[in-house]
Formats: structure tokens, sequence, C-alpha cells
């Protein structure tokens, strides 16, 4: 027991954090150098092409410290992006310490720090280290002083490493040990194991990745989750090391996994305590939250024939991923699809990309949304997450939108064009932090519907790529907002409608047009294009007739060539989605994503 | 005769056998042969030819000749044939005894018809009256000559060896060669063509008075100079609405001067509509010889090698086997051609005839099914739009549905 040590890496996107835990598992002989390959941990192509952690994950090592004492040492992988901050927290809560790793040419960043305050809250011990220290522009002295600054740790002590060319990667092993206390856990009282992620094995079931906080498992007890009250059997438990290897028993204080054969990841939630059946905790572990969705979007199959396709992908996708919901939706411009809730616009990127790679689906994603409330004449109040469903505007007495808290970290000569950008989405100034003499954060409210467009893109773009963000929710308020409808050919068009700031309409009304004009191709006839609240027409522009669509000269009685050319283009169209006798393509559904483009 | 006959230009598999024989006896096949040798290569030019081979052209005479008798023997009869045509590449680049020995191979295993149309391309540096002479007098009756513009910087940009002058004197030889035939082959819808430069090599060609006129829309393609310029930005990129106020000029000028339009590319005086051309529009067979030509006969669809060297290689090996019509040794990519296909290609090929478009009659003979019926909503909707006309007798593209004929075969494919 005393020599566990359980911990968790915390860094920004390119800050090295999967460079690290790899050299970890190297130098502690986890994966033997022939079976290494780069961000071990991240086994998700996606994860690996975007140099981001989507899933937490866990690897067990054994160490022999300098001391010569042998250790197990727990590494808990928490994901990258502020979409799961709630995971984040409940990997956090795993560990009694967390390495912040710090890039020394970057210094720290929005979402770093934001992490560090949630391990802070969880007690945890943090270990800051200074990466990248070998690149010409580090500057690890200046950024040890940023951190000591931000979480009193004295800069001399800080350590300084390459995890890329391996340098100091046994200093860093040395102060887990040191530094990160041993569990504290008492093996005679009730079990209790926190879940800390899941994911779903088609032999298995669900296997809740757990660190056992009181008592001990065994395979043969009989368990219950105690917030959704899911009754199992163990199928298996064990360790991951870093695959999973069975084991007979688990005590406090570790890490491991327990193969729950549970048919959904919604039995078995992640921050649920487990605990047995015949004997359970009388209280669970603090801190289980059932989060909800913020961004909503329809899912829609290009090709009406892939609907059922689209519901087994995203059926499968749920089994992993307990925060995705969704329910079937029709439209009338693109028919049957679904109406998707998503933690965040990270988390929608991702589903989209993984029904599109990993299912082969051709899905068309209308812009995304946020929840609205909605009081009416009537005094009920409703919610909406699709601008379609907005009742008439007589039978409205007001509308709420969501508010984030947001916090912009930035060099402090930022501020005036952060300023211009927030208040162009509506925001509202609440205060100014200095980090140090010219570093900032910048603190605002902003609905979450201007967040969720284009705020992030803008924001990399006016600050040249320097300011970080994080955002929490914060409340729902009353807006003068107004639907703004898009007629394509004199037809209303469910799926590109929006809800807007009054004050904003005209100027998004025509924007919009202006840039459907650019994406709808020309067609055979001359398409009207426009924008609309109510009855009244905001804006209108028209996609001029196609005049020209001709094939040249046929190569030497080559018809074969001449009829694949055909259907060639023939497929590009298919990603064409027809509204009336219109054809239009999937990127004008999310035109309204970058309206705000210079 | 009767059992042979199956083996041969079985038009359709579908048809029974006494249609077939009527289709048989009223269709005689096309003969293409690919001379894939040019001096220089123009830039906008993505067909198989090559430069710098032109001391293969001997050996490449043998071999096609060598082709030309493989085929006949796979198809036990002699076919009849009612045209040939020399396309390139620059089939210029042979003598006109070259040329001559070709063709009297085809006549030696063809039945070619009294009034065949016997065409080859020509580049009007290559001509002079003697070797006009020769090319009449080795059985040549029509001329195609690739004059693409009248405007000297355009083609210069496409690297064309020739100018106006040349073409303006080569034409009273070519008449006075007796050549009584004649097409002239234009390019519009190219970088820095104006509706001007493009009026005036409309009227120049006019007062040259060809038989034919086959207007190109310029597509720029894959791994061609051109292509890569205008992906460079060094060429201005072609402006597809100007190209149709061409293609509208073109139509009202050439209507004006006497000519009958009578497929989307391709004008002609009347009674003087390319045999040849229509054998293709109409989805008719027709033999492919030569690198990189294709063909299609007895329901196969086919290519062949497309290297010079192989080409002639394949042909100089002595034979391993009995080839059956239409293959050879050079042969590749052989496709039969199922029903839908059939039906796809007669459709995407017969719309193009402005004229006769798709006879109704016709198509329900041969594929035993109303055009009408069995595409009834696409062609419902080309026809809201204005873009196809449909009669008891027939379909057809509109004037409007020219220049958007691809809308149209693109559902039908």
């Amino acid at each position: 027991m005393g020599n566990i040590r359980n911990f968790s890496i915390i860094a920004h996107v390119d800050h090295g954090k999967s460079t690290l835990a790899d050299r970890l598992l190297q130098l502690t002989n986890t994966v033997e150098d022939r079976n290494m390959q780069e961000q071990l941990l991240d086994s998700m192509d996606l994860e690996r092409e975007r140099g981001v952690t989507i899933k937490a994950s866990a690897v067990r090592m054994n160490y022999t410290a300098l001391n010569g004492e042998q250790y197990i040492i727990n590494l808990i992988d928490t994901p990258g992006h502020v979409d799961f901050t709630y995971e984040v927290s409940r990997a956090l809560q795993a560990c009694e310490g967390a390495i912040l790793v710090v890039d020394a040419s970057q210094g720290i960043e929005a979402q770093t720090l934001s992490n560090v305050y949630l391990a802070l809250e969880q007690d945890l011990e943090i270990i800051p280290v200074i990466n990248k220290i070998d690149l010409p522009a580090a500057r690890p002295d200046e950024i040890a002083k940023e951190v000591e600054e931000l979480l009193g740790i004295s800069a001399s002590e800080m350590l300084r490493i390459s995890a890329k060319n391996g340098i100091g990667i046994r200093d860093v092993l040395e102060r887990v040990v040191e530094r990160v206390p041993a569990p504290v856990a008492d093996q005679t009282t009730p079990l209790r194991a926190l879940v800390f992620d899941s994911h779903y094995d088609s032999y298995k079931g669900v296997v809740a990745y757990v660190r056992i906080f009181d008592g001990k498992l065994t395979k043969r007890d009989l368990f219950k989750l105690m917030s959704t009250d899911a009754k199992f059997e163990a199928v298996e438990i064990g360790v991951f090391s870093p695959t999973m290897r069975p084991a007979d028993e688990l005590y406090a204080g570790e890490v491991g996994y327990i193969a729950t054969g549970l048919k959904t990841v919604r039995e078995c939630r992640v921050g649920d305590t487990l605990t047995l059946f015949n004997n359970p905790a009388p209280e669970p572990l603090p801190g289980y939250k059932q989060i909800k969705p913020m961004v909503f979007a329809g899912i829609y199959p290009t090709n009406n024939d892939e609907y059922g396709d689209l519901r087994d992908a995203l059926e499968k996708l749920q089994l992993n991923d307990a925060s995705l919901v969704y329910e079937p939706e029709s439209s009338q411009a693109l028919n049957f699809g679904f109406r998707v809730g998503f933690l965040g616009l990270f988390h929608m990127e991702i589903i989209q990309e993984r029904l599109e790679r990993e299912y082969d689906l051709d899905i068309l994603a209308t812009a995304p949304s946020v929840e609205y409330r909605i009081l009416q004449g009537s005094g009920e109040t409703i919610s909406i997450d699709s601008p379609a469903h907005l009742p008439d505007e007589s039978a409205i007495d007001e509308i709420y939108e969501p508010w984030m808290k947001i916090q912009v970290y930035t060099p402090q000569d930022h501020i005036g064009a952060i300023m211009d950008l927030v208040i162009k989405k509506r925001g509202e100034y609440i205060t100014t932090e200095y980090l140090d003499p010219v570093r900032v954060i910048l603190h605002y409210y902003l609905p979450l519907s201007e967040l969720i467009v284009d705020f992030y893109d803008r924001l990399k773009s006016v600050t040249r790529g320097y300011a970080s963000l994080d955002y929490q929710f914060y409340d729902y308020r009353p807006g003068d907002l107004v639907k703004l409808d898009v007629l394509v050919n004199n037809e209303p068009v469910d799926a590109l409608a929006l809800i807007v700031h009054r004050d904003h309409a005209y100027h998004k009304g025509q924007k919009l047009v202006t840039k459907l004009k650019d994406l709808i191709p020309r067609q055979m006839f001359v398409v009207p294009i426009q924008a609309a609240i109510g009855k009244r027409v905001i804006s209108r522009a028209n996609v001029s007739a196609m005049r020209k669509d001709v094939l040249a000269k046929c190569y030497g009685g080559d018809i074969t060539r001449k009829k694949k050319l055909l259907e060639k283009q023939k497929k590009g169209k298919r990603r064409m989605k027809m509204i009336g006798a219109v054809e239009v393509p999937q990127e004008a559904f999310m035109a309204l994503l970058s309206l705000d483009e210079e | 005769m009767a059992p042979s006959l199956a083996i041969i230009v079985k038009l359709s598999v579908y048809c029974n056998e006494l249609q077939l024989m009527s289709l048989m006896t009223n269709t005689p096949i096309s003969i293409y042969l690919h001379i894939p040798f040019c001096t220089t290569k123009c830039t906008y030019c993505a067909f198989n030819t090559y430069t710098h081979l032109e001391t293969l052209i001997p050996a490449f005479v043998e071999a096609l000749i060598r082709e030309i008798q493989i085929v006949a023997d796979g198809a036990e009869i002699r076919l009849p044939a009612h045209s040939v045509f020399f396309g390139g590449g620059t089939p210029t680049l042979l003598t006109p005894a070259q040329l001559g020995q070709i063709l009297d191979t085809l006549h030696q295993r063809f039945e070619i018809t009294s009034d065949a149309e016997i065409t080859t391309e020509a580049n009007p540096n290559d001509l002079n009256l003697s070797y006009l002479q020769g090319l009449r007098a080795a059985g040549f009756n029509r001329l195609s000559i690739g004059m693409q513009s009248a405007n000297a910087q355009e083609l210069k940009l496409f690297a064309r060896r020739h100018d106006y002058a040349t073409v303006t004197e080569i034409m009273p030889l070519v008449r006075q060669a007796e050549f009584k035939n004649v097409n002239l082959d234009l390019i519009y819808g190219a970088p820095y063509q104006s509706l001007a430069t493009w009026h005036d090599t409309l009227t120049r060609t006019l007062e040259l008075a060809p038989e034919h006129i086959s207007l190109y829309a310029l597509g720029l393609e894959e791994n061609t100079p051109l292509k890569e310029w205008v992906e460079t930005g060094r060429v201005p990129t072609p402006d597809d609405d100007l190209a149709a106020d061409m293609y509208e000029l073109a139509t009202e000028l050439l209507g004006v001067g006497g000519y009958q339009q009578y497929e989307i590319s391709n004008w002609s005086q009347p009674g003087q509509a390319s045999r040849h051309n229509l054998q293709y529009w109409r989805n008719w067979p027709y033999l492919g010889l030569g690198p990189g030509a294709h063909g299609y006969a007895n329901g196969v669809r086919y290519a062949t090698l497309l290297s010079p060297q192989r080409y002639i290689k394949a042909l100089q090996t002595p034979l391993e086997r009995h080839y059956p019509f239409p293959s050879t040794p050079a042969t590749v990519d052989e496709v039969q051609v199922d029903r839908a296909n059939e039906i796809a290609e007669t459709l995407i090929m017969g719309l193009r005839l402005t004229v006769e478009g798709i006879d109704r009659a016709a198509f329900q003979q041969r594929f035993g099914v109303d055009l009408v019926d069995l595409h009834h909503e696409v062609i419902t909707k080309y026809q809201t739009h204005g873009l196809l006309e449909v009669s008891d007798s027939c379909v057809r593209i509109t004037q409007q549905g020219r220049m958007l004929s691809n809308l149209i075969f693109r559902d039908l494919v």
C-alpha cells in the first residue's frame, strides 16, 4: 500500500503529455521497445492524428526507485479538451498527484490552469515539469517563474526535462515516488470504487475503469453501482499493464478494471461509485453528476437509405460514450435523422468524424444550436434545442438562453482585440486578473450560442494564437431573440433556420444569404435565396443559372472513360441534399459557423 | 450462314436472332485506327500520343497491319465496314504509301462498302499537293484538319505548329486534290480567348467553306501543360459563362452560314454529317486499332495497349492461340457490356445527336422497352426544365439542353 502512487498528467495540447507518458512506459519496461509506438495511450486514430486524448485510460507501471524500493505507479490519462472537464475531474479524483507539464517556450495555458485548479480542489500534489528545454525558443527559467507565481511552488526545484529526447525522465519518476502521497485506504470498510472511465467490449460488456478507495473487490463478489442501482457479477477484474491483465483481487488504493457484463455505459457512468451488493457502503464517493449535453445538432444521412445505418452507428458510439444523447428528428428539408446532444463543439466534431470514418457514413450535420427555454403566453415554459421548433412569435412571452462564464488567458497586448470580439458576440465584461505584468485572465459572460459558433477560431485569429479559453455554464438569461428563416427557391428550409439576437438579425441574414449564394452550385434555373424574419424578407440574392456543363472531345471512341467521368461526377453530387429541385451541398448547413470571417 | 452470325457483331444479346440479323445487315461496322505519333505535343492534349518515336513508324505500320489481320481472322467472315477513320496523334506523319498499305489491308480483310467514308486527321503543316494527291490515290475521301483557331496567340498557347495562313494556303490544294469532304476542328472556351477572337475564327473558318465543322469545348485534362498553367495561375481559368456565349455565337453564325448542327459539337453542310461520328453516337459497333484505341464490338468494349513499343512487340510475337473477335494480342481491358450499361451508353451517346436524338422505336426494338417508360422520372424532370423534348418518335435535347447535357447524362449513368 505504501508503495502505490496514483497520478495523472495535466498538459496543454502539444505540450508533450503523450510523449512523456510514452517515455515513462519505456523507462519502466511496461512496454517493450519493439511494441512501442507513439502516443501509446491514445488508441483511437483520431487521437493520434489530432494529438489530443479523447478518452481517458490508465496504465500500471512497476518501478524500482533509486532507494531500491519497488513501486506500483498508476498513470491515469485524462482527456485534453474543455468539453470533457467532468471526465477530467473524475480522473483526477482517482489520483493523489498530478504532473503538470508546461512547454518551456509557451508557458501555461487556460485549460491547463483550469485543470490544475480541478486538481487542487481534489487536494492533489502538483509536480510541475518544464518540458521541451532543448528547443531553441525555450525559456525554462522564465516559465518556471511564471508557474511559481501561479502555484506558489518554488521555481528552483521544478524539473526541467525533454520528453522527446529522454532527458530527465527518471527524475520525474523519482519525484512522483517522493512527493505523491501513498493512497490512504481502509481495506476493512465496505467497498467503494470510483468509476473514472469505461469502454464497451462486445464480449465482456462495459469495462469500468476503477480506483478503489475502500475495501477490496474480488471476482466472486456481487456488485452494484450506487447511482444507477445497476447490479452485476464481474466477468473479469484486472489491471492495465498496459493491456488488460486479469487479477483475482483489487485492494483499496489500487487502480484497475472490472468487466461488468452490463450492456450500456449509461448503467455504468463516469463518477459513479461501485460497491458490494450485499454489503453496500453507506455513502457514495462525492462528486457524481449526470452531465448534460450543451450543444445540439441535427445529423442526417446524406442518402435517406442510410437512416438505419446511422441509427445503429449512434447506438454503438453511445455504448462507449454516456454523454452522447440522441433522438429521432425529421426535417422537411432533410427527411429523417437525429437530434444529437453533445458536451461541446469538440465533442460534436469527434462524433461526426467517427460516424464518417469508423462507420463509413455520408452524413450531413446542421449548424449547432443550444437549448432555449421559452416562456409562453400560457405561462408554460418549454425547452427547445432546434430553431425549427421555436413557437410562433405571438405565443412567446420571453426566450431564455444559456450563458457561460468564460476566462480568456492572454498576453495583455491583445486585450483590446479580445474586448472588441466579445462585444461583437454580445459578451459582458466581468473583470481582469493579472497573472504577471504581461499576462492576464479576462473574465466575461457570453451567450453559449455565440460561443459555439466561431468564437474560439476568432479568438485565436485576433490574438495570433496566443489566447486560450476556458468556460463553464453560468445561467439562463432572457434575450431579445428572433428566428431567422432561410428560403431557398422560395421554400423555407427548416434545417437552415437560426435563432439570433434581434440587433444582429439583419447583418447575419445578409451574410448568410451571401454565403449560401456562394456555396450553392448553379442549377438549371435561377435560385433565389432569402432571409426572413416572420413574413418580412430582410435579405435576398440569386444563384444565377448554370450555362455550361458539357464534355470535351470524345477520345477515339473511348466511351468508357466518358461514362466513368460522369459516374464520378454523379458520385460527387450524392453528397448534395435535394431541397425541392435544388441541390444543396453539406457546407451550406454549416454556413452560419463562419459568418463573421473577414 | 446463320450459326456464324451469332459470334460476329452482336449488337445486343437481348435481341432475338431475327432482329439481330436485320440489325446486322443494316449495320456495317466502323474502323478507327490510332496513329500515336506527333512532332510536338499540343498543350491541351491528353491523348495517347508520343513525340520522338517516329523511328518506330515502319515497325508500327507492320504491327497495325498484323492487328487488322488478326481481328479479321477472328471474325470468320468478311465484315462489312462503312467508315474508316485514321486519328491520332498525327496520321499525316506517315507517308501516303504507308497509309495506303494499311488501307489496302483493310480492303483485303473487310468488306469496305463502295460508299465508305474514309477519313484521316491531318496536320496542316504536313500537307502539300503531292501528299494530298497521294492520300486521295490511297483511297481517302475525307480530311479532318486540326485548325483549332485563326488567332495566332491562341495557336501559340496551344503550341500548334501552324498558323491561320497555313490553313488558307492548304485549302485550295485540298480541293485541287479532289477532297470533296473536309472537316475543320476548332476549340473554344480557351484561356485568353474572347468573344471577338472567336467571332473572327468562326468568320474565317466559314470563308474556307469546309463541308463539316467540329467545335470542341476546351477541357483541362490531367497531366497537360495547360491544366498545370491554369492551376498554378500562370494562365487564367477559362470562364464557363463566356464559353456558353461562344457556343451560342457559333450556333448562330454557323446556322446563318448554311451549316446544320447534328450533334452537340458537330455541324455540317446538308448531307455531309460524318458517318464515322454517327456510328459512335448511335452506339453502333466499331473496331479500335492501334495503341490506345478503343473499340466496341461483339458486345464488348475494349482498349488496346497504350505503349507503341509494347503494342508493336505484342503483335510481332507469333500467335499462340486463336483470338476470338474482336481480341488481339494487343487487347487490354475487355468488358462485356451488360444490358444496363448498353442502355446507359446508348443514351449518353444518342442524346448528343441534336436532330435525331434517340429514336424511340429503334430503342424499343434494341432493348425491348420504351425509353420514356424506362426513364420516366429523369425525362420528365429535364422536360420540365426545358432541356429535353419528347415526341412520339424520339427523345432529344433542346437548344437549351446542349450546353447542359452532362446534367442529363449524369442522371442516366
